[in-house]
């Protein structure tokens, strides 16, 4: 049908096409497998069609790409075996192992038409992948990162990334907020995606909206719950267990699913299998501080009483003691004052004895004394009386002296006298008349 | 004998009083007038002594009284 003009056949393009589909028709009689990476599924919701963009790349490079159909009852057989064995949907981004036929359609060009796709070649890749997003974090040293923070010792400030809507994080906020001990939380919520592969992105985005105010909180969890284990590799994503592995606070998962545990589950600080038992973990956390708390509060009251009890004692018996110290030393000043008492009175009498005794010396003495001194002068006197008496004429007459007198005088000169004069001497017993014979001179 | 006579004063002068009739020092003519003189202080130091006595066992019996009370 081709035209002859002048010099040239000329072929409409319709004919080209129809060339090629025959040719192509010839070529590839039968279908075969291809392995490459679906870049876009590109589902149309409302004819049920996909028309995949299928990749392959080396060193980050597309070094092939062709469009692809996939019909409606196809993608949904496909689908659901996808989502039975590996618990995700078809979706953008996956390698998948396909059955094709190469198509040429003159209307739409060369594609391939996807007959089938074999779930076991994406999980080995997704397994793959989840492999090497550990490998990677491991090699990096960040594995353990956010596994060795320091856990608050009250997990009391919580961000949380998740849905409103979503039951696992009704059911977490209900057991933190009805907990029977009046533990007291503050929560706030970071709405994200929580499956699929925007989740990725959209949890990334909240975590660093997180870290701008990350000193109002203790901790980031990260809650899912009600919907179905579908949609969990985006947490095996390298880029978001590196996030929550590097996260400054312990990111704790919840995420609720019967699956292996997701990378993003291994790197954080903990894992609980669903957003309930999450709860209780930071409810225990509570009360591993409430007990020690409450075990030190009832320590310091025991210690205090018995601190008060011991002083109690301690004081009561230095009463005692101090009014047994006083007693004695009143009692012994007592004695004293007793004693000192009687040795006064001891001592007055003694001291009125003494007086007594010097006066009455005193007294006797002079008694004694005055007398003598009488009886001398009057024995003196006696004495000189004696003499006296001794020294009279009368008395000296009767010792048998004798007084010679003439013409009545006494006698005391020879001159006196002459022989023949007569004398009268008296006697104590008379006179004698006698004349003078002689006188004789006493020798001298 | 004054008023103001003390029984230090009086015992001192007694002392030399007897002192001086031991030693016979004194003359009659003295005699009497010392030995009365010496007869009063003594009358008086006894006097004073006696005073003295009672006004002091007084004082202890109050100290005694008193010393009960502790």
């Amino acid at each position: 049908m081709s035209e002859q003009s002048l010099d040239k056949k000329i072929y409409s393009l319709f004919e080209v096409n129809l060339s090629i589909q025959k040719t192509l028709a010839g070529r590839y009689k039968s279908a075969f497998w291809v392995k490459a990476e679906m870049n876009k599924l590109n589902y149309y919701s409302q004819s049920g069609h996909c028309f995949p963009e299928m990749v392959e790349k080396k060193d980050g490079k597309v070094i092939a790409q062709m469009r692809c159909s996939l019909w409606k009852n196809d993608f949904i057989t496909i689908n659901n075996a996808f989502l039975r064995i590996l618990k995700e949907p078809l979706k953008d981004g996956i390698k998948i192992l396909f059955l094709a036929q190469i198509t040429f359609d003159p209307t739409y060009g060369l594609s391939l038409h996807i007959l089938d796709i074999d779930p076991s070649y994406t999980l080995g890749d997704l397994e793959k992948e989840k492999a090497e997003s550990i490998q990677k974090l491991k090699s990096e040293g960040i594995y353990d990162q956010n596994k060795t923070l320091e856990f608050p010792l009250l997990p009391q400030r919580i961000a949380i990334i998740s849905v409103e809507s979503s039951k696992g994080y009704g059911d977490f906020m209900n057991i933190l907020n009805t907990n029977p001990w009046n533990y007291k939380f503050f929560s706030l919520m970071f709405p994200s995606l929580l499956q699929g592969e925007k989740a990725v992105e959209s949890i990334i985005h909240q975590l660093e909206r997180i870290k701008k105010v990350k000193r109002h909180f203790d901790i980031v969890v990260i809650i899912r719950g009600g919907g179905g284990d579908i949609g969990l590799s985006c947490y095996n994503n390298y880029n978001l267990a590196r996030e929550i592995a590097l996260f400054p606070l312990p990111v704790l998962t919840g995420i609720g699913h019967s699956t292996n545990e997701t990378v993003s589950e291994m790197i954080s600080y903990s894992n609980a299998i669903t957003p309930s038992k999450l709860a209780e973990y930071l409810i225990q956390s509570f009360h591993n501080f409430s007990i020690p708390v409450q075990k030190a509060k009832e320590k310091i009251e025991e210690r205090a009483l018995r601190f008060i009890r011991d002083e109690q004692g301690k004081l009561l018996s230095e009463i005692k003691l101090f009014s047994a110290v006083t007693k004695r030393l009143l009692q012994e000043d007592y004695t004293n004052l007793k004693n000192f008492k009687t040795a006064l009175q001891l001592h007055a009498i003694i001291s009125f004895q003494n007086q007594r005794s010097i006066i009455g010396r005193s007294s006797s003495r002079l008694i004694e004394r005055s007398q003598q001194l009488l009886k001398d002068y009057k024995s003196e006197l006696l004495f000189l009386e004696k003499n006296v008496n001794n020294m009279h004429p009368r008395n000296v007459l009767k010792r048998g002296y004798s007084i010679a007198r003439i013409e009545g005088k006494a006698i005391s000169n020879l001159n006196q006298i002459k022989v023949g004069d007569i004398i009268y001497t008296e006697l104590f017993e008379g006179t004698i008349n006698s004349t003078i014979n002689e006188i004789l001179t006493a020798e001298k | 004998m004054s008023e103001k006579q003390n029984y230090t004063k009086a015992f001192k002068e007694l002392q030399t009083l007897v002192a001086e009739i031991e030693l016979g020092e004194i003359s009659v003519d003295e005699l009497s007038a010392k030995v009365k003189r010496a007869a009063e202080l003594i009358k008086f130091c006894k006097a004073k002594l006696s005073n003295t006595e009672e006004d002091v066992n007084i004082i202890l019996k109050e100290l005694d009284k008193s010393g009960n009370d502790i």
